[in-house]
């Protein structure tokens, strides 16, 4: 990160890719989103080539999905399944792909393997929560926020020791602490044990901990290509989805290299949304507007910290200037 | 040999508890989720600082069956002439604690390591600061005067650390903490608030007991000790075959991870050349 493609991103539109009455994914439309979007990217006039740009035949691949609000919202099924037959059409087996998350529960409610070819893998971090097993003891970051006992936060070990390139698939999600929750909090938070240890009481340390996580190698060098599904999302109470009135359909995937461009255009999606429904801005960071424990669009529960995405870019993960970012528009 | 093992293990006591035996808490978690507390962690009964305060002391456990187990290991960790009073499936417990207990190797009498030197004015104040002490695995041992061998020492009442902060005990351990600082702590432990530990050792060896209060399995747990222990010898309460894995000297400390324990596990560390 920001690989090939800094301060570049491409949004594609449907409007048929949602029935939002029903809440139904129209599985053709987001094929050609991705088909679309891919070719933008990489400048590839075939879509096996546009892959090709990123992964070959002996890649092991990791998708991280995000499954934080599973089962109401998370990266869709259709989403992930078109970028699993993109990459069996480059050759990559099917045994070395792997969808991941870090917890069994949420991730298990989405049922992705219904919608897989046989043989991917679908992986949960901690099989207990808490469990550090299969994380990898050499690679961590060590701070101590609040005087927490544990120290470490530790990668997943499949990032470090078995997968060769990353896709991140993160959804368009307001998030609490983090003021919005996009690639750079996906691939963070999702990549790492014993990270909310980051919030307590009102405060949390999102603006520095994210872009400190999300340039630990390997996970940076191996996370090549940022796919942000807004099909769906959440513009108040995320990452979670508890309530439906917090939920709307952006109907939009977009595709870069580069998570803080992707994140930044982010922003501006969920802070306009939450202007229209009369919301707090996120960056609102008054106490008088801190209330735990309540969902209600004119509270917050954290001071929140959007903030994390520009002080990213100054870590060296991608572009924050709006003026440097270039924007390609798809409607599909 | 075998003499001297078995003076050091508790027994299960049946009738009436010694009359001048201390009774101690069930050693268990409490997960207080509903109630304020000054952190975030899980509350937890031990009773090693109140056995390490009276050590000569004879003391008895009455707890239900399911915490058997973890009270003979407790009072094995702590050298406590102990008794257990349980019913009879915490009796089967007990008992396969202590053929567990009995196969562990004889290590001789070493002395506690601790970086820190506590003096202890008996006064409950002390005492909760040496329970929250431990809790935090910052490793102390008793003194009757500053003992400049330890990284620090501390008196309550002191200039330094005045009766009023133990009001608050918990932030009192954490200023105690920073002024230590982790990295010169003999002991850390990564995984698990439930888990305490106790190192004991002598001329190039170490013993960790590692207690788990929890009534379910801790998984991955990561343990670093200052110093170069290439050589490891564990033993695992119900995992006769667990082997530390990730195992790492470097930078001055030795590293490894229990891949998974239940109650009680003790790992013996040695400065001889791994063998394995």
């Amino acid at each position: 990160m920001p690989g090939p493609f800094p301060g570049k991103a491409v949004r594609v539109h449907s409007e048929k890719s949602v029935d939002t009455a029903t809440h139904k994914i129209d599985d053709r439309a987001v094929r050609e989103m991705l088909s679309r979007g891919m070719c933008s990217l990489t400048g590839a006039k075939k879509e096996r080539d546009a892959w090709a740009h990123f992964f070959d035949a002996g890649d092991v691949v990791g998708i991280k999905v995000n499954c934080s609000g599973a089962p109401k919202i998370f990266s869709a099924r259709e989403v992930v399944g078109g970028i699993v037959d993109n990459l069996i059409a480059l050759g990559i087996p099917a045994r070395n792909i792997y969808l991941y998350e870090r917890f069994p529960d949420q991730l298990a409610s989405v049922h992705y393997g219904r919608h897989l070819p046989a043989g991917v893998n679908i992986f949960a971090a901690e099989t207990t929560r808490g469990s550090m097993a299969n994380y990898d003891p050499n690679t961590y970051v060590e701070t101590n926020f609040f005087g927490e006992e544990d120290t470490r936060s530790n990668m997943i070990r499949l990032v470090t020791d078995r997968f060769t390139k990353i896709i991140n698939v993160p959804n368009m999600k307001d998030h609490a602490a983090a003021g919005v929750t996009g690639c750079l909090k996906n691939i963070a938070y999702g990549d790492f044990s014993n990270v909310a240890r980051s919030h307590n009481r009102e405060k949390t340390n999102t603006l520095s901990f994210i872009g400190t996580l999300a340039m630990v190698e390997p996970l940076r060098s191996r996370t090549v290509l940022q796919i942000m599904d807004g099909l769906c999302g959440v513009w108040h109470g995320g990452p979670f989805s508890e309530n439906p009135d917090f939920r709307f359909y952006p109907k939009t995937i977009v595709f870069g290299t580069d998570p803080v461009a992707i994140d930044r255009l982010l922003l501006d999606v969920i802070e306009n949304k939450r202007k229209a429904e009369g919301a707090l801005s996120i960056w609102d960071r008054s106490m008088a507007s801190v209330k735990q424990g309540v969902l209600e669009k004119h509270f917050n529960s954290f001071i929140r910290e959007p903030g994390h995405i520009e002080y990213a870019s100054r870590l060296g993960l991608g572009v924050y200037d709006l003026k440097q970012i270039a924007v390609t528009e798809i409607e599909v | 040999m075998t003499l001297l093992l078995a003076a050091l293990l508790p027994a299960l006591a049946t009738g009436s508890a010694d009359p001048d035996a201390v009774k101690l808490p069930v050693p268990k978690v409490e997960y207080r989720t509903n109630e304020a507390s000054a952190s975030r962690s899980p509350w937890m009964d031990a009773n090693g600082w109140q056995i390490l305060r009276a050590s000569t002391r004879r003391y008895y456990y009455d707890v239900p069956a399911g915490s058997a187990a973890l009270a003979a290991a407790e009072a094995f960790t702590y050298a406590a002439q102990a008794g257990v009073h349980t019913d009879a499936s915490g009796a089967v417990n007990f008992d396969r604690m202590l053929r567990f207990l009995r196969v562990i190797p004889e290590h001789g009498d070493l002395p506690t390591l601790a970086n820190i030197g506590v003096i202890d004015d008996g006064s409950p104040e002390t005492g909760e600061l040496m329970n929250l002490l431990s809790r935090r695995n910052l490793l102390y041992r008793i003194v009757t005067a500053p003992d400049p061998g330890l990284d620090m020492n501390i008196r309550l009442g002191s200039k330094e650390y005045p009766k009023s902060e133990a009001r608050n005990p918990s932030q009192l351990a954490q200023k105690i903490r920073a002024e230590l600082t982790d990295e010169k702590r003999l002991l850390r432990v990564y995984g698990s608030e439930v888990v305490i530990a106790r190192l004991v050792g002598a001329s190039g060896r170490v013993r960790i007991h590692l207690l788990n209060y929890a009534n379910r399995p801790v998984t991955g747990l990561r343990v670093r000790v200052l110093g170069n222990y290439p050589s490891w010898q564990v033993a695992a309460y119900e995992h006769p075959d667990l082997k530390l894995v990730d195992f790492r000297t470097a930078d001055g400390a030795t590293e490894f991870t229990l891949p998974e324990m239940s109650t009680y596990a003790v790992i013996d560390l040695s400065s001889a050349p791994a063998s394995r």
